[in-house]
């Protein structure tokens, strides 16, 4: 053998080593292919699913076995797109598998139980903390001998604590479990083909695979890129955009949750809409008289012109949840923000202490909206709520001292006419705290030297304020106004659990529409209406945000800007 | 330390904790029970043990009012557990403050992971029965020696008999009753003492306690300052239920296939509840929560449930006891409040799950159940009920026996309509007119109008 042959063959041999592994991919692809194929084969013929399923699964199928078959083309030909699609596609297949694995395996349901062995475990999981808190420390010491010393206890520490953990957890009867559940041979494959996506996807992955594929730096970090989003992009289109049109479908649908999906095209969204006006002789007729009282009720009767009308609704309780929901929003928007507006032009001086209120004013932002519903219900009860007694001294305060003023007892909660009020309260006292810090930080984006020429042209305060801070706070004015809006318009926990025996109030005075399709969908079976109904609010709120960003354009002051 | 070791540490530690989780199913079982196993009481013969068994795990929830419950209910289950052959039993607390026990339960049922056995109010009954959601357990029952519907009371069992398609009742088994429960109204001695009323136990010995003694008494009480009120009851069917039922009324026709909320003599309970909120004015607003302000030795007169019992016991620092609902002009009236144990109809284990049934509702654990206060139990056993009236306090336990005697109206659901529609249709309105917002007229003009809607065409 000559010195040359040797020196090929050592160039040779990786090329080899990576035509190999390029060959295992394309063959895995070719069974892959067939086996979706097969799949699709086998869930029309046999498979005792819904047909809807059927269409998802085969789709899904199909796709990887298109997929398939033209990567096998293209990594055969070395090209790129290739490459591409046979990481896509393992990818996709390993997360599948792997989650699907681990379903069946039972950790899912598993992890609810390590709950209660957690704490067993916890001192030593202080432990390992407590040797990476070692570890840190070696930057401290110039002596390289320290600094080895530190590490390697740090390293023993954590391992061994480690260890430690998992073992006080109970580590060795879940291997003895994973042990007995891989004799199941559907668990058995199911590992199998995790693995078998993981290696394939790890040789597509490889530098020498993506030289031997003609990849440039753009190909690569267009995968790397694709690789960071994939957390992201996978969750928004299972958790989200899957279930929005689920949700879609099942509008069209008398779906109850239990039963089957029928089909009921438009009859759900003209439930909603139909509505009937008619004239009457005198504003108390009665309804029965003017309109069809088997199909309406009466939803409001009005005189315009010196005539009397009545409208009727097929629903009449999605009307008042939106007339409801609509008097929220008109309330609770303003509130919350004008007041944070001032609020954090108060917070923006620079005065001691400032930091302490920025926090305080923050607090109901992220407590818990339970926590805070169940305090204000409390405080709201008309008989010994604290709100009222407060109200009850200072009148007789007043009063003593030679006033004549009314102790009005409001009734915050079971008054129709007050209840709503109470909810605004509420929510824009929680809302204004956030609404505050966003204030806060679009004014600290607005330039000193501002204030400082409007000081010397002679602007008082006020001045200041209408000339300099609100202009250069539109921006931030915009984003508040409607973020606020849209969560007015989705107001449900703080009523759920401010009125917990009738969330929708005394004379459904606090039913909103997220409560109303809640109850139809949750409490009542009608989860095909109730996705008609959040169909509907998704295209009012998706109104109501396009009309302020067109008066935001308007108005020569884009988000932006 | 380098980024490689601290990286690879936390893998390995995420994988062993993966690791962990796949033993976690086994954890939880094979509870010991922390006392002897207790004789079951069995209604029926005992289901015979089949030799060499398989062991079935089976989940089961009931909606408990406190953590006492919580735990008697677990040490039942515990026992059960070792006494039922073959069946390990894990139970489930369900509800919440903030999360209600029927949402939680429907949202499961339509995920497929709902319990095997679990409890539900006897209005939901039809509405579970006839979307398929709960087993019909007659064939099981027939089968078994001993078992018979007259064990419990008549009024849960005419419902949990009843066959939706053909309208009988006695064909079907849908459950049996956990427990019943009447009203009562709960009574701050301290405040009737001091007001000089007549006692309304004593009144209703001799038989006099009615509506205009009851006015009497609560405005007696009302009168002893303006923090003070003589009555009190929460918003939702149960309590003007009482007042439309004790003047002759009631809120479905004679076969429950229509509303009756319009007929002269419901009207004339509502108009009399009407006229305690806004001409009488001695009661807690309507809507607002009474028990607060009654625990707080403010108010008279509390209209509730045996379930009020265990906090009464608890947070009222006042002498109390209990008298029945006065009579009505058609005589005396009350509810019999139910909920059942009903089967997951897609439970895999159909046979098991009807031994539990029967095993949650024998003497002996309902008298467990029943000795903490909440609830009277539900068969029909003189046994039962002596033993009922020695779970003091209240003194007057036979308050609640008397309302369950006089032919109370039965709390049952709308085999014929849907019942929580009927139930959001009837509240706001009852509510509009006891706050004065609505007149008795246009709810008479209106309120069937938009309730018939909820009937099956």
């Amino acid at each position: 053998m000559t010195a040359a042959t040797v020196g090929s063959r050592e160039k040779q041999s990786p090329e080899s080593g990576v035509d190999l592994w390029l060959r295992l991919v394309m063959i895995w692809h070719v069974i892959l292919g067939l086996g979706s194929l097969g799949g699709i084969a086998y869930v029309w013929a046999g498979a005792d699913l819904a047909d809807w399923v059927k269409i998802l699964v085969s789709v899904a199928l199909g796709l990887t076995a298109v997929a398939s078959i033209v990567a096998v083309n293209d990594i055969n030909g070395r090209k790129h797109r290739g490459r591409t699609i046979s990481l896509a596609v393992n990818y996709l297949g390993f997360l599948v598998a792997f989650f699907g694995s681990l379903h069946r395996i039972g950790v899912f349901t598993g992890i609810d139980s390590l709950a209660d062995s957690f704490l067993q475990g916890l001192p030593f999981l202080i432990l390992v903390f407590a040797g990476f808190f070692i570890g840190t420390l070696t930057d401290r010491y110039q002596k390289p001998a320290t600094q080895r010393a530190l590490k390697q206890t740090s390293k023993a520490m954590m391992i061994v604590a480690g260890i430690a953990f998992l073992l006080a957890v109970g580590i060795h009867n879940g291997i003895l479990v994973l042990l007995g559940k891989l004799t199941n041979p559907v668990i058995l494959l199911m590992v199998v083909v995790t693995a078998v996506f993981g290696l394939m996807l790890w040789a597509m992955w490889r530098q020498p695979s993506a030289e031997a594929m003609n990849a440039t730096n753009a190909d690569n970090e267009m995968l790397s890129g694709y690789l960071f989003l994939s957390p992201n992009l996978l969750g928004f289109l299972f958790f989200f955009a899957g279930p929005l049109l689920l949700s879609l479908y099942v509008s069209f649908t008398n779906w109850d949750a239990f039963g089957t999906k029928d089909w009921v095209g438009l009859a759900n969204y003209g439930r909603i809409v139909n509505i009937d006006v008619a004239r009457l002789n005198t504003i108390t007729q009665l309804a029965s008289e003017a309109i069809d009282v088997t199909v309406y009720d009466e939803l409001t009767r009005f005189e315009i012109f010196g005539k009397s009308y009545i409208v009727g609704a097929q629903d009449k309780l999605f009307w008042l949840s939106l007339r409801n929901t609509l008097t929220f929003v008109l309330l609770s928007v303003p509130l919350s923000v004008i007041p944070a507006l001032f609020l954090s032009n108060l917070l923006n001086s620079k005065i001691a202490g400032m930091k302490f209120f920025r926090a305080v004013y923050f607090l109901p932002s992220v407590a818990a909206v339970v926590g805070i519903a169940l305090v204000w219900q409390w405080l709201f009860n008309a008989t010994i709520g604290y709100i009222n007694y407060f109200i009850t001294v200072m009148v007789d305060f007043l009063n003593s001292v030679g006033g004549s003023f009314f102790d009005p007892q409001i009734r915050w909660l079971s008054d129709s006419n007050t209840a709503l009020l109470a909810v605004v309260i509420v929510a824009a006292w929680q809302w204004m705290g956030f609404n505050t810090v966003l204030f806060l930080a679009g004014l600290q984006n607005i330039p000193r030297s501002l204030y400082e020429a409007a000081t010397v042209d002679g602007a008082n305060s006020w001045q200041q304020f209408w000339k300099v801070t609100l202009p250069l706070l539109a921006p931030t004015t915009f984003f508040v106004i409607t973020t606020t809006t849209i969560q007015a318009m989705q107001i449900f926990e703080q009523v759920f659990i401010l009125i917990p025996t009738n969330p929708a109030g005394p004379n459904n005075s606090t039913l909103t529409l997220v409560l109303y399709l809640y109850q139809k969908g949750f409490q009542r079976f009608e989860q095909g209406y109730a996705s008609a109904i959040a169909w509907v609010l998704f295209v009012i709120i998706f109104g109501a945000t396009l009309f302020q960003f067109q008066r935001q354009r308007a108005s020569g002051s884009s988000y932006d800007a | 330390m380098s980024k490689r070791f601290s990286l690879l540490f936390v893998l390995m530690l995420a994988l062993g904790l993966l690791l962990v989780a796949c033993g976690g199913e086994t954890t939880e079982t094979a509870v010991e029970p922390t006392t002897a196993p207790a004789e079951v009481a069995a209604p029926t013969e005992a289901p015979a043990a089949e030799p060499a068994m398989e062991e079935v795990t089976l989940r089961w929830r009931t909606r408990p009012d406190n953590q006492a419950e919580i735990d008697v209910y677990q040490s039942v289950s515990d026992e059960l557990s070792s006494t039922l052959e073959g069946v390990n039993l894990e139970y489930e607390a369900g509800g919440s403050e903030t999360s209600s026990y029927q949402d939680v339960l429907k949202t499961e049922l339509g995920a497929g992971t709902a319990p095997d056995v679990f409890w539900i109010p006897g209005t939901d009954i039809a509405d579970f029965a006839t979307r398929g959601l709960i087993m019909n357990l007659r064939d099981m029952a027939t089968a078994t020696t001993g078992y018979t519907d007259a064990d419990f009371y008549p009024g849960p069992m005419y419902h949990l008999t009843f066959n939706p398609e053909t309208g009988n009742t006695g064909e079907t088994l849908w459950g049996l009753p956990r427990d019943v429960s009447t009203f009562a109204l709960y009574i701050n001695l301290d405040l009737l003492a001091e007001s000089g009323a007549p006692d309304p136990r004593e009144l209703a010995a001799n038989g006099e306690w009615n509506w205009d003694s009851f006015i009497e008494v609560a405005t007696a009480i009302n009168n002893l300052g303006d923090d003070i009120y003589g009555y009190g009851q929460n918003a939702w069917w149960g309590p003007y239920g009482y007042w439309i039922n004790a003047a002759g009324g009631g809120f479905f026709n004679e076969d429950r296939t229509a509303c009756a909320l319009d007929t002269a003599e419901s009207l004339a309970g509502l108009e009399f509840e009407q006229r305690i909120y806004q001409e009488f004015n001695v009661a807690v607003p309507y809507g607002e929560d009474s028990e607060p302000p009654f625990l707080a030795g403010k108010v008279g007169m509390f209209q509730n449930g045996r379930w009020a019992t265990p906090g009464t016991r608890s947070s009222a620092n006042f002498n109390w006891d209990v008298v029945e609902l006065p009579d009505g002009p058609a005589g005396p009236s009350n509810w019999l409040f139910w909920g059942a144990y009903v089967v997951n109809a897609n439970t895999q284990h159909p046979e098991e799950a009807w031994k539990l049934v029967q095993a949650l509702t024998t003497a002996d654990v309902q008298g467990k159940i029943a000795s903490l206060g909440a609830n009277v139990p539900s068969r029909v056993s003189q046994a039962a009920l002596d033993s009922f009236l020695t779970y003091t306090p209240p003194a007057n336990n036979q308050a609640f026996l008397n309302g369950l005697a006089n032919n109370p109206a039965t709390e049952g659901p709308l085999w014929a309509g849907n019942w929580p529609e009927f139930d959001a249709v009837m509240g706001p309105a009852v509510a509009a007119v006891l706050n004065g917002e609505m007149t008795i007229d246009d709810y008479a003009a209106s309120i069937c109008n938009e309730a018939n809607k909820v009937f099956n065409p």
